[in-house]
C-alpha cells in the first residue's frame, strides 16, 4: 500500500525498525526468564543447566512474601481509593461548570509533573509536623494523590463520549443524582472504572520514591528489591521473583486493555 | 451534592499542604532564615549536580522522542490493520514494573553481566578485561532511563498523528508535493504539539530521577535528585539544605509546565 504518507518502501523500513525496537523493549525481559532457569549464582553466560531453585528460594522466602503482601494491601486500598475520588472529581470536571474549574483540573492533575521524591519528602515533612507516625496508611494517602491524575485522564475522556441525554432522560423520568449515577452512569464508565483501577493498583505496587519516605519501618515490594539489588547473593533469586510479576502484570495489563476495548465496542456508546 | 465538594477537595488540600508545608518546616524550627539558600546558591557542587541531570535529561529525551516518532508515524499512518494490538506491545512494557527493568538492565550490564560474560564465553574479550564502563556510568543511566521511557513517549505522538486530517495529506500530493514536502509542510508541524508533550512528559520527570542513578549510575551517574535523597537520608541528614533543593526543583518543574502548558491537554497523553 502506497500513499502520500509512506512509500512501500518507507513502510519497509519503518516496520524493520518498529520491529527492532520491539525486540530492545522485550530482550531484557527475555534474558531475565531465561536467568531465573540458570542453575548459577550469578546471572552470565555460559548457562549452566535449567533450575526451579531460585523459584522455592523466593517462595520459602518469609521476608519477600511480607513485602509483596503489603505493597498488595496498599496497592488495593490506593486503587479503591484513587478510583471513588477519581469517579468524583471526574463527573465534576466533566459534566459541571463552576468557577476556577481550569485552575482545579490543573491542581489535580499536578501530581503527575511533581517529582515524587520530592513529593514524598514534603509528606514526610507533613506528616512529622503534625505528629502522625509512618506507615500503611501513611503511603497509602500518597499514592491516592499521585495515581488521582491517571484515574481522571482514563475517566474524563469516557464521561466525555456518553451522552448527557441519557442521564437527562433519568432525571425526568423522576431519578435521583444518585439512582441515575448507579444505573446509568456507571455502567456505562464501568470498562474505564476497571482500567482506572488497574492503573492505580499497577503504579502503587511498583512505587518506590514516596513508598520509601512514608512507610516507616516496613518493607514493601519495591522497597525490598531495592535492597535487595545490593545483596549479589540475593540476586538469582529476585530475578524469579521479578519473572513472576512481570509476567503476570503484563498479562493483567494485556487482558485488561484487550477487554476494554471489546466492552466498549460491544456497548458501542 | 455538598460532599462531591468535600471529597472533591480534600485531595486538593493534600496536595495544597505539602507545597506548602516544605515552606514552614524550611522557616520552621529556626525561624524564618534564608540561610540554607545562600549556601546552596553559592555552592558549585549543587550548581553542577544540577546541570548535569539537565543535560543528562535533555539528551535522554530528545533522543528519545526522535527514536519514537517513527513508531508512531508508522502506526499511525502506514494503514496497518493491527495498528492498537502493536501500538498495545509497544506500551505494555510502560506499564510493568520500573524497578524490574531497571534490574533487568543491572543484569546484563554488569562486569560478570550477561553482555560481558556473552563476551568472554565467545572469546571476544577476554576475562580481565570486561567493559566496565557499561554499568555504573552516565551511559548506564542514559540508556537505562531511555529504555524505560521509550514507549510512553510513542504515546502522545501517536495520538496527534492519528487526529491528523489525512485530507490536508491527500491535498498536498494533489497539489503534487513530494512525500518529504508533505511531511515538512503538513505532517509535521501538525504533529508538533503532540511531540512537544512527549518530550515534556519524559523531561520533567527525569530531572528529579533517583532510583536508576542510584542503581545503574555509580558516582559517574549521580544526579541532582540523589543528592536531595542523601540529605534526607540516615548518614548526615540536612533536612534545610533538602529542603531547599527539593522546593528549587518545584520552582523549575512549574516554570517548565507553565511554559509548555498550551501544548497539555490531557487528551494528548490520555490512552485512547
Amino acid at each position: 500500500m502506497s500513499s502520500i504518507a509512506l512509500s512501500k518502501n518507507g513502510g519497509r523500513v519503518l516496520r524493520g525498525f518498529f520491529a527492532l525496537v520491539v525486540v530492545f523493549l522485550y530482550a531484557p525481559i527475555l534474558i531475565l526468564v531465561i536467568f531465573s532457569f540458570n542453575d548459577s549464582d550469578f546471572p552470565s553466560f555460559p548457562l549452566s543447566g535449567f533450575t526451579l531453585r531460585w523459584y522455592r528460594q523466593f517462595i520459602e522466602n518469609g521476608d519477600l512474601r511480607a513485602a509483596l503482601w503489603t505493597s498488595a494491601i496498599i496497592a488495593a486500598a490506593t486503587s479503591v481509593g484513587a478510583v471513588i475520588l477519581g469517579v468524583l472529581s471526574s463527573i465534576a470536571l466533566a459534566r459541571r461548570f463552576f468557577r476556577g474549574k481550569p485552575v482545579v483540573s490543573a491542581l489535580l492533575l499536578s501530581p503527575l509533573v511533581i517529582p515524587y521524591l520530592v513529593f514524598g519528602i514534603a509528606l514526610l515533612l507533613l506528616f512529622h509536623q503534625i505528629g502522625i507516625s509512618r506507615g500503611i496508611p501513611t503511603v497509602v494517602i500518597g499514592h491516592i494523590v499521585i495515581t488521582l491524575p491517571y484515574t481522571i485522564l482514563v475517566l474524563v475522556p469516557r464521561l466525555e463520549q456518553i451522552e448527557e441525554a441519557l442521564e437527562e432522560a433519568a432525571y425526568d423520568l423522576g431519578a435521583n443524582r444518585w439512582v441515575t449515577f448507579r444505573l446509568i452512569t456507571f455502567p456505562l464508565i464501568l470498562p474505564a472504572v476497571v482500567s482506572a483501577l488497574l492503573i492505580a493498583f499497577t503504579t502503587s505496587f511498583d512505587e518506590y520514591a514516596v513508598a520509601s519516605f512514608l512507610v516507616g519501618t516496613r518493607s514493601t515490594f519495591p522497597i525490598y528489591l531495592y535492597s535487595a539489588l545490593r545483596f549479589p547473593t540475593q540476586l538469582p533469586q529476585v530475578i524469579a521473583v521479578a519473572v513472576v510479576v512481570l509476567l503476570v502484570s503484563l498479562t493483567v495489563v494485556v487482558a485488561a486493555e484487550l477487554g476494554r476495548r471489546f466492552v466498549e465496542s460491544r456497548v458501542g456508546v | 451534592m455538598a460532599w462531591l465538594g468535600v471529597f472533591f477537595v480534600a485531595p486538593i488540600v493534600i496536595v495544597a499542604l505539602y507545597s506548602f508545608n516544605v515552606y514552614t518546616l524550611f522557616g520552621g524550627p529556626h525561624g524564618f532564615t534564608l540561610d540554607a539558600w545562600h549556601t546552596v546558591a553559592n555552592s558549585g557542587i549543587y550548581r553542577h549536580l544540577f546541570w548535569k541531570s539537565i543535560e543528562m535529561s535533555l539528551i535522554v529525551s530528545i533522543s528519545i522522542v526522535v527514536l519514537a516518532y517513527p513508531l508512531a508515524y508508522y502506526l499511525a499512518l502506514s494503514g496497518t490493520r493491527r495498528k492498537y494490538v502493536l501500538l498495545l506491545l509497544l506500551i505494555a512494557p510502560f506499564l510493568t514494573s520500573y524497578l524490574l527493568r531497571v534490574l533487568a538492565w543491572k543484569v546484563i550490564l554488569g562486569d560478570q553481566g550477561v553482555i560481558n560474560s556473552f563476551l568472554v564465553w565467545t572469546h571476544l574479550r577476554a576475562q580481565e578485561h570486561p567493559i566496565s564502563q557499561l554499568l555504573y556510568s552516565r551511559f548506564a543511566v542514559m540508556l537505562v532511563l531511555a529504555y524505560i521511557w521509550l514507549p510512553f513517549v510513542a504515546l502522545p505522538i501517536f495520538v496527534s498523528l492519528e487526529n491528523l486530517d489525512q485530507r490536508l495529506l491527500e491535498a498536498a500530493g494533489d497539489l503534487y508535493a513530494s512525500r518529504w514536502r508533505a511531511f515538512i509542510a503538513v505532517t509535521l508541524p501538525l504533529s508538533l504539539p503532540g511531540v512537544i508533550a512527549a518530550f515534556f512528559f519524559v523531561f520533567v520527570p527525569t530531572i528529579g530521577e533517583f532510583v536508576t542513578p542510584s542503581l545503574v549510575g555509580g558516582t559517574g551517574g549521580y544526579m541532582y535528585g540523589n543528592q536531595i535523597v542523601d540529605k534526607f537520608g540516615a548518614g548526615f541528614p540536612d533536612w534545610e539544605t533538602g529542603s531547599v533543593l527539593a522546593l528549587f526543583l518545584i520552582i523549575v518543574v512549574a516554570i517548565l509546565t507553565a511554559l509548555f502548558s498550551r501544548f497539555l491537554q490531557p487528551q494528548r497523553v490520555a490512552a485512547e
